[in-house]
């Protein structure tokens, strides 16, 4: 079989772009590693800028929206804050109660603060500035200053490592709704583009729309009792052993400032 | 060489620019793909005799993969596949009049 000139060179053209990609991806890790280290400085005031144009814009938006919101944010301040006053007052007696049994308090967590760098272009991973030489390690769980949880460090360079942010498809914990008297648990999975479920609830729990989902420690791969989110949408049928239920996180990535890496818990 | 070098220059910065940047602009979690319309662009208006727009769209994918949880040549062989596909189909089914086409 004879091959043109151009035709030779085409496939030897293929044959080294091949190679080199081969070549790149043994070496993926130094190869991004680089990267992200020449970027670091570029990608933080822009998404320092990016943070700042969006709120300046958002403003304009919302501005008809924003005086009820107010009302409404002012309304359950109060009412929050009665809740504050009940909780202390239990704090304080749960004190005295634990001291009499001689029960220790919950060990705090450890925590190495980190910013976000850049967001992944096509899934749900997030790059943060807090690495290996940090001692920050793969499964760590990853927080917003309220202790919502974002996800966990999937991969770790020197400096930089990647979050998988609960979004993701992959993404997968289980998780309780605390209740007065009882606790209803499931599953919270990733469904990608911004969507979580709460999975494996059976058709009789009763859940309503304001139910606060919280990560428990059933699965050990997070602490108990960082938030998740809110219940947004649910859907009973009656061919389903399961209720469909969507979660809204309580976060928004757009909005982060600082989170926190859960190094020890 | 100049050329080359600018592009490169362009090319890494869309990336940033679409990874730390336009995230805050998203609708609904969708991001506009900067390197992607630029590639797409250029092969269109690009001579057919000129591969510039596949070496471009090769670059262009390094980046991107670069700045993606994928492994590295995800997006080199969907832009390289997009930029062949748009100069063979120019190419052989579509004339512009007001374009040059060797």
């Amino acid at each position: 079989m004879k091959f043109s000139s151009k035709k030779r060179r085409f496939i030897i053209l293929i044959v080294i772009v091949v190679l080199i990609i081969v070549l790149l991806n043994l070496f993926q890790k130094e190869v991004k590693g680089f990267f992200y280290y020449i970027s670091c400085p570029i990608q933080k005031s822009l998404w320092g800028a990016g943070d700042r144009v969006s709120d300046f814009f958002e403003s304009f938006f919302r501005i008809k929206s924003l005086k009820k919101e107010t009302d409404e944010l002012k309304l359950k301040n109060q009412e929050l804050l009665s809740q504050i006053t009940v909780l202390q007052e239990q704090k304080e007696e749960n004190k005295v109660l634990r001291e009499a049994l001689g029960i220790e308090l919950q060990k705090e967590f450890k925590l190495a603060l980190a910013q976000i760098i850049s967001k992944d272009i096509s899934q749900d991973f997030i790059l943060i500035d807090k690495g290996l030489e940090d001692g920050i390690s793969e499964n760590m769980p990853v927080i917003t200053q309220q202790r919502v949880l974002l996800g966990k460090v999937s991969e770790v360079y020197k400096n930089f490592s990647k979050v998988m942010l609960i979004f993701n498809k992959k993404s997968s914990f289980d998780a309780t709704i605390q209740r007065e008297k009882s606790e209803i648990s499931g599953v919270v999975k990733g469904k990608g583009n911004f969507r979580v479920s709460f999975d494996f609830i059976s058709q009789e729990k009763d859940i309503s729309k304001e139910d606060i989902v919280v990560t428990s420690a059933l699965g050990r791969i997070f602490p108990e009792g960082l938030l998740v989110g809110q219940i947004e949408k649910i859907k009973k049928s009656d061919v389903e052993p399961f209720q469909e239920l969507e979660v809204k996180p309580f976060f928004d990535i757009k909005d982060i400032e600082g989170l926190f890496i859960i190094t020890e818990y | 060489m100049k050329k080359i070098l600018i592009l490169v220059i362009l090319l890494y910065f869309l990336a940033l620019l679409q990874t730390s940047f336009l995230v805050h602009f998203s609708i609904s979690g969708i991001v506009p793909n900067l390197i992607l319309i630029l590639i797409i662009l250029w092969n269109l208006f690009e001579k057919s005799k000129n591969y510039f727009g596949l070496s471009n769209a090769l670059v262009g994918g390094f980046f991107l993969d670069i700045f993606s949880n994928r492994p590295i040549g995800f997006f080199i062989l969907i832009l390289g596949i997009t930029a062949v596909f748009i100069k063979f189909f120019i190419k052989n089914y579509v004339r512009i009049p007001f374009i040059e086409r060797a």
